[in-house]
């Protein structure tokens, strides 16, 4: 049951501070306002949140200096009439509310007389500001990344999309984090349905703790077995306001620097923020390049063992020598070989990931290099795999969504199974697998494959941008998870006029 | 959300049914024709072509009184025994079509993919897999075809471009020289390659424009029959009558010959067999996707699974038929050109007429009242 405040000061606070009991993280102040100083107020805030002991230059601190200059009978009065609105500060009329409107990081103010509890922003949490993302690196674009704060999340993407048309819807997620969720999106754009069903879905769970996006993304994915995600994530706010303009809806959450975009297509998870950027010749060819990268960073080794194992005819003879004598005194069979140079390379970039900057840089090293050659100069592996497995892992490093790679480094090791065993047949039903499992596989109802299945949906329109990105004057249509009627995103007048 | 409503577009039936007549056609019709009516073949294939417009001829006029479905049509004109009856006749069809697919691909990767390999476990992946891509219903299916259709097309083309260089076309004669039966059986045979495209009755419920389907259809019968008339002369012009005759799947033949400039792949064979693979593994997902749909409505089954499930059985156990009684495959020619050919064309024309002379009598009791 909720704890009413009330015009008694000091009952307020007893109230207050049997709630924050033991928590030392949180300052609680009483504090002698009015020009007589006789009446008397009461702030809490979170240690780090305030940016001066003295609050000289705080809003809680103007407050107070105004309030040590009226008299003590109006002091109520005043803060009801000329603090309550004021942008950003907002009145709680319980306890609890109180509690959790300081706990987001702002400070809490309570005034003898006053039945409210105003809650008045000021520094809030620590975060790190804007800075350079660490991956989706372009070659020609902004370079600003999210970072832990929604507040700072939203407002990058505002300044991209300065339109009343973008819409940020908040919600809460996470009983005892409480954390910020924002949906934010084109109200004239998004796809009738699509901002209900991820509402729907968010309100179909309650978990303790949120603490980062991809919580919510696991939670609200429909296909928990696939491999695939069904979210696209981005650190970028160019990238997530590209995606807001294409009709999609992107999801912040407090203390994460991904952002989530939904609806995602296998297309989508291939493009990049520059391939808009740059010229459309330059776009396709690292586009088709991507495409390729994604299906040989799930194949390749299993078509090399495929091949070697099973179809050496494919090959000319002195390829199949110079194969063979490569292989000469290793003794695992291939598919061991390769397993076993895979599993090295998966340990080797997992232990870069981990490693704090330059010791993961080097562990690169010594483990590509160093330990490679000595693998070889071992005999444990042939020098053939060693070059397979690396131009497999510069695949999967040519994909430009980390997920989305991932999805292909585990079907990488199916492929080697299938290939190991049953050569180009198991690679033959394992593409039909992946194919299959692609089709079935919707995100938010759109196809994962489309715009290659249901391109007739938006008069083939899509297919413009897929494995080639033609010139930007092509793509005068947004893609087909947009409002019917509101697709048109590029026109021309000079066209017009010459018509 | 619009991915869920089951309905496919033009470009996707157009698809499906390519994938669907090309691999059988062009894997068997070659040796059969060769060995029937040798350069008069191309004649067997335009002609089986015209029984083809005219199937859909007949279908087409069908489609055009179905308002729900086509099992619902066939109760309304032809009563609920006929139509149950006519329904039982495309069950067996679809599954005994499944059944020899099945037989085919396994022999197939048998032979080519994987000599060494154990006909049950190859079998038995393709049945999972088909089941499991029918699983997501005619949607699903659609999409994998809309999708593999250009990569398995491209490189075709490719290879039969390259294929053309060693064409002799002193082979191309004699022209006109099979006698009547022999062209009339090579015809037979192209249109009973055709028959798949029956499905397109079935397919009303699920299309985007079933105004369209029939010319979609046809769009997709001219374009197998051009490939084929085309690797056709390929394979005449390379092999010849006689040995193309003798040999078990010429087309397959002809990519192991084909030299790729740069000449690194020394045989593409076995790459090549994709193509066929992928068609035939899509007639065989047809094939238990429609034994399913036409159990359902027979038997009034609500769940999608089983209906797949009892399906995938059925097509083993006459997979399985093929592969250990050899005379099985003659039967099941016989059952091609003797039941099959004729019941097709039987129910349309039956349907045909019910439906005219049901408006007839309408119109005359309009007219006495």
């Amino acid at each position: 049951m909720s704890i009413q405040i009330t015009s008694d000061l000091q009952e307020n606070i007893r109230n207050f501070e049997e709630l924050f009991s033991d928590c030392e993280d949180i300052k609680k102040r009483k504090i002698k306002v009015g020009e007589h100083l006789e009446q008397e107020c009461y702030i809490a805030y979170i240690e780090v949140t305030l940016s001066s002991v003295d609050f000289k230059d705080s809003a809680v601190g103007k407050l107070l200096g105004k309030l040590r200059t009226m008299p003590e009978q109006e002091l109520s009065d005043y803060v009801k009439e000329n603090v309550e609105d004021i942008s950003d500060s907002q009145p709680f009329p319980t306890i609890e509310e109180a509690a959790e409107g300081m706990l987001t990081g702002d400070v809490l103010f309570f005034l003898n007389g006053y039945n409210k509890a105003l809650k008045i922003p000021d520094k809030g949490y620590p975060g790190r500001g804007v800075y350079e993302t660490e991956s989706e690196k372009v070659i020609r674009g902004s370079n600003e990344g999210f970072s832990e704060s929604i507040k700072l999340n939203t407002a990058l993407i505002r300044k991209r999309l300065r339109s009343p048309h973008v819409k940020v819807k908040e919600s809460f997620a996470g009983r005892r984090t409480n954390t910020n969720v924002d949906l934010v999106y084109l109200k004239d754009l998004i796809y009738p349905g699509m901002l209900e069903e991820i509402e729907k879905r968010l309100s179909e769970f309650e978990i303790d703790g949120a603490l980062d996006s991809g919580i919510i993304e696991q939670l609200t994915e429909r296909k928990k077995y696939s491999p695939f995600p069904q979210f696209q994530t981005t650190q970028r706010p160019d990238r997530a306001a590209m995606a807001i303009l294409e009709g999609r809806i992107v999801l912040l959450s407090d203390n994460s620097p991904v952002a989530l975009i939904l609806p995602a297509t296998y297309n989508t998870f291939v493009q990049t923020s520059d391939d808009y950027y740059s010229r459309w010749e330059i776009a396709s060819f690292t586009r088709a390049l991507r495409y390729l990268a994604s299906f040989l960073a799930m194949v390749f080794p299993g078509l090399y063992l495929a091949i070697t194992n099973f179809h050496t005819q494919i090959l000319p003879t002195d390829l199949l020598l110079s194969l063979a004598a490569a292989r000469q005194g290793v003794p695992f069979p291939a598919m061991v070989e390769v397993i076993l140079m895979e599993i090295a390379f998966e340990l080797l970039r997992e232990a870069g990931v981990r490693l704090p900057g330059a010791n993961g840089n080097t562990i690169g090293i010594v483990g590509g290099l160093i330990i490679g050659q000595a693998a070889v100069d071992a005999n444990i592996v042939s020098p053939i795999v060693v070059i397979v497995v690396a131009l497999t892992a510069l695949c999967s490093f040519a994909v430009p969504n980390e997920e989305f790679a991932t999805a292909f480094r585990i079907l990488k090791f199916l492929f080697i199974f299938l290939c190991g065993t049953l050569g180009f047949f198991g690679f033959l039903a394992g593409v039909l697998a992946v194919l299959i499992h692609l089709s079935h596989l919707e995100s938010f109802g759109i196809p994962y494959l489309a715009p290659f299945v249901g391109a007739d949906l938006n008069g083939y329109q899509d297919e413009r941008d897929t494995f080639l990105r033609l010139p930007l004057d092509y793509l005068k249509k947004r893609p087909v998870y947009t409002r019917e009627g509101a697709r048109t995103r590029l026109r021309l007048y000079k066209e017009k006029e010459q018509k | 959300m619009f991915a869920d409503n089951w309905k496919i577009s033009l470009r996707q039936i157009r698809r499906l049914f390519i994938m669907d007549i090309f691999g059988m056609s062009s894997l068997m019709l070659p040796g059969i024709l060769s060995s029937m009516s040798g350069a008069d073949g191309i004649f067997c294939l335009l002609l089986g072509m015209a029984g083809g417009m005219l199937l859909l001829f007949l279908m087409g006029a069908n489609l055009k009184h179905i308002r729900k479905d086509y099992y619902s049509y066939m109760k309304e004109t032809a009563g609920q025994l006929l139509g149950d009856i006519f329904m039982v006749f495309y069950f067996l069809y679809f599954v005994t079509l499944s059944g020899y697919v099945l037989y085919e691909l396994t022999t197939l990767s048998l032979t080519w993919l994987l000599p060494d390999g154990s006909w049950l476990g190859i079998s038995l992946i393709l049945l999972l897999l088909g089941v499991y891509g029918s699983a997501r219903g005619i949607e699903g299916r659609a999409r994998i075809y809309e999708i593999i259709f250009w990569f398995l097309g491209i490189p075709l083309l490719f290879m039969l471009v390259l294929a053309v260089g060693d064409v002799k076309t002193a082979y191309f004669t004699p022209i006109a020289s099979s006698d009547f039966m022999s062209f009339s059986r090579g015809s037979l045979s192209v249109l009973i390659f055709l028959l798949p495209l029956t499905a397109l009755l079935f397919l009303k419920p699920f299309c985007r424009k079933p105004e369209k389907m029939v010319s979609c259809g046809k769009s997709a019968m001219v374009t197998v029959i051009f490939l084929n008339i085309i690797i056709y002369l390929i394979l005449l012009g390379v092999f010849g009558r006689n040995t193309m005759g003798v040999l078990d799947r010429p087309v397959i033949t002809l990519m192991g010959m084909v030299n790729l400039p740069g000449g690194f792949f020394t045989r593409q064979d076995v790459l090549m067999t994709a193509v066929w693979f992928f068609a035939l593994f899509a007639l065989l997902n047809t094939g238990i996707f429609q034994g399913a749909l036409v159990m359902r409505e027979l038997c009034q089954m609500h769940r999608n699974r089983l209906s797949l499930w009892v399906v995938a059985v059925i097509v083993f156990l006459v997979g399985k038929g093929f592969l250990e009684y050899s005379f099985l495959t003659e039967v099941f020619e016989i059952y091609q050109i003797w039941v099959v050919l004729p019941g097709m064309f039987f129910i349309l024309l039956f349907l045909l007429f019910l439906h005219w002379a049901r408006a007839e009598r309408k119109t005359q009791k309009g007219g006495n009242g």
